[in-house]
């Protein structure tokens, strides 16, 4: 599904990806690890289209397309979701009506009709239901006051509405306590199958307790260097990144 | 000819009064304002009163379809067609009538202009206690070519009344029109009254229209300024309470595009204690249009514990466009709150990232931001066909399919 190649991308003159080599296949969960700065967000939002950032080598193949080549709403029409360390507050834009655009312009691009209003606020309803989303939340503003919690699960409510083939959760376990933890988890877990993948960013293992990855990646210094089983997080989590960034600078 | 010559040679054609003779003497003397003068510092008439108008014509006979086709679908409607007041609704507590002079001492040119020759325009008298759930629409149609005309409006609330207005301004061919409108209301105690002004005409169409309110205690006064069309428009609101427990509210949204101007000057007279004012003016501007904000806030020195907040917000869409703010506040009062603020800004690169991410197309997601930016204001609007035309127009400006009413 997704083929990233020797991808080399920063911000100005400063490069932030050396050489980032990854595959990802339907039906798999990747987990990408690795300390503070080491490049995990720029490569979700290299993959997400963020302009800010600029690719100055290697390539990324999703689906036998180049991503590289489409804007941001391409990339979201050809089914790559982001969801957002950051989620940004949109005063004066309520949920439903935000969820509204993006599924009319999501289904325009990709050449569907249009659902009808009704329809659409019952799938938002039974999504609702999936990560425990109280009621009146469809007309607050697009994350506006939400807590950092609510934020986060927005974002999954979002992936839910969208039905993403690649999902990249960026950091979604930070800001969380433990129940929201689990039951964006549990909503993450519902939504996958063997037809769409998901790349699960995070500092910590504990999300990995919920989302079981198949790989995990550690990332240093703009480059994967150690990949292995879910095991290796664990390693990660009772010994720290140190072993391994010793081990990668020794080569 | 220029607008003054044809102001001349028909004034010379007419008999007014000598008090209006003397009006009309000062104004030719004086001629139209110039950027020279402080009130019209950033827009300048120079264009506008250079061209050749019509004045006092009437063009062919109004259809019914004309009407329907920029109505907003209210029952109740008043309908003037080329100056000529056609027709008036049927409502229990309220007196509709043609036009019927009222003094209006002022040092302004378009109203000395305005007060001279207009022989144009409406009284509406709601009687004491009068509440109205129906929305009357006012609709002014322009059928001849390059005219100017003038409308001199009264409205007079009774204590206790309600009632709420939309009005709208419509020029029916593309050909140059100018309208100097002046509309004066006088709001008696605890009554509650809402103002809508649709100023979305045709693309060579100008407006000056200025709007007196006056206020006895008790009473609210809401004036919403929706400018979406229009070469030129010059809005002057001015408030004055002259009683206790006065609420004024304005809301302003304009959006342009091309070489459209928009000005609006705006005073809150505060003379009495225990008052508010709330003013939101949100300006969007493409192409090469240009914005002017001038809200001035007058609190006297009896005029204690008053409540006045003003804000304009600005976006700036484009490398040519501009605006020019100026919020004016000045307090002789020592027991107030007043507070102002002033935003000139672009879209948020943030934001806009995350809507494209969702799959929402780089002008989508623009329109759909600008709307956000627009919508504090517009959901201000009590009367839902208002709003869901604000939303209408403001998505057929920004050139999107988009439906902003869920």
């Amino acid at each position: 599904m997704l083929k990233i190649k020797d991808l080399k991308a920063g911000i100005e003159d400063n490069q932030i990806l050396n050489e980032i080599n990854l595959e990802v296949n339907a039906g798999e969960v990747h987990a990408i690890m690795g300390p503070n700065g080491s490049g995990k967000s720029t490569l979700a939002a290299v993959i997400a289209g963020k302009d800010e950032y600029e690719v100055v080598g290697g390539s990324i193949d999703f689906e036998g397309e180049d991503l590289l080549e489409l804007s941001p709403e391409e990339r979201a029409h050809k089914g790559v979701f982001l969801s957002f360390q950051y989620p940004v507050e949109i005063p004066g834009i309520s949920v439903s009506n935000f969820i509204k655009t993006s599924i009319t312009e999501l289904r325009k691009a990709t050449g569907m009709k249009p659902i009808p209003t009704k329809d659409l606020l019952k799938m938002m309803r039974d999504k609702m239901k999936l990560l425990n989303i109280k009621n009146g939340y469809l007309s607050r503003n697009m994350n506006e006051g939400f807590s950092g919690g609510e934020k986060k699960r927005n974002e999954i409510f979002q992936m839910a509405m969208l039905d993403p083939k690649l999902s990249i959760l960026d950091e979604t376990d930070s800001g969380l306590d433990i129940d929201a933890l689990r039951i964006v988890a549990n909503g993450v877990n519902k939504l996958k199958s063997k037809n769409n993948a998901t790349i699960v960013i995070t500092h910590y293992q504990r999300l990995l307790d919920y989302i079981i990855p198949d790989f995990v990646h550690v990332l240093y210094d703009g480059k994967i260097i150690k990949s292995g089983g879910k095991e290796l997080a664990h390693e990660l989590d009772e010994r720290g990144y140190d072993w391994i960034t010793k081990e990668a600078n020794k080569k | 000819m220029s607008l003054i010559e044809n102001l001349k040679s028909y004034s010379e054609g007419i008999n007014v009064s000598s008090d209006k003779k003397k009006l009309l003497t000062s104004f030719f003397e004086k001629g139209f304002p110039t950027i020279q003068d402080e009130e019209w510092k950033y827009t300048s008439l120079k264009k506008l009163i250079s061209e050749d108008y019509s004045i006092g014509k009437n063009g062919s006979i109004l259809s019914d379809l004309d009407i329907s086709n920029h109505s907003l679908g209210f029952e109740n409607k008043i309908v003037f067609s080329d100056g000529k007041l056609i027709s008036t609704p049927k409502i229990k507590g309220i007196t509709f009538s043609d036009f019927s002079d009222f003094e209006c001492s002022t040092a302004d040119t378009f109203l000395q202009l305005n007060s001279a020759l207009a022989n144009n325009g409406f009284t509406i008298k709601v009687d004491s206690n009068t509440i109205v759930d129906e929305v009357i629409e006012i609709l002014f149609f322009t059928n001849t070519e390059n005219s100017f005309n003038q409308y001199r409006n009264q409205i007079i609330i009774g204590d206790n009344a309600e009632i709420k207005f939309v009005e709208k301004i419509q020029n029916l061919s593309n050909s140059t029109s100018f309208v100097n409108h002046f509309t004066q209301i006088d709001c008696g105690k605890n009554t509650n009254v809402e103002y809508n002004k649709i100023q979305n005409n045709t693309e060579n169409s100008k407006l000056i229209d200025t709007m007196n309110i006056f206020q006895k205690e008790d009473s609210t006064c809401n004036i919403n300024t929706l400018i979406f069309g229009g070469s030129f428009t010059r809005n002057n609101l001015n408030f004055e309470q002259n009683g206790s427990n006065c609420e004024s509210n304005m809301n302003g949204v304009s959006i342009l595009d091309k070489n459209q101007l928009a000005d609006n000057h705006t005073f809150v007279d505060h003379k009495q204690p225990h008052c508010t004012s709330n003013e939101m003016y949100k300006g969007v501007y493409l192409g090469n249009s240009k914005g002017v904000f001038n809200g001035k806030i007058m609190v006297r020195q009896d005029a204690q514990k008053i409540d006045a907040f003003q804000s304009n917000n600005n976006l700036l869409l484009s490398e040519n466009s501009t605006i020019d703010s100026k919020p004016q506040l000045e307090i002789y009062a020592d027991d107030v709150k007043c507070s102002h603020g002033c935003t000139i800004g672009q879209l948020d690169e943030d934001a806009l990232f995350y809507m494209r991410s969702r799959g929402i197309g780089i002008t989508e997601a623009k329109a759909v931001l600008t709307y956000a930016f627009a919508s504090e204001a517009i959901e201000n609007i009590s009367i839902l066909e208002v709003k869901l035309l604000a939303q209408k127009l403001l998505a057929k400006k920004l050139n999107v399919d988009l439906d902003f009413s869920v």
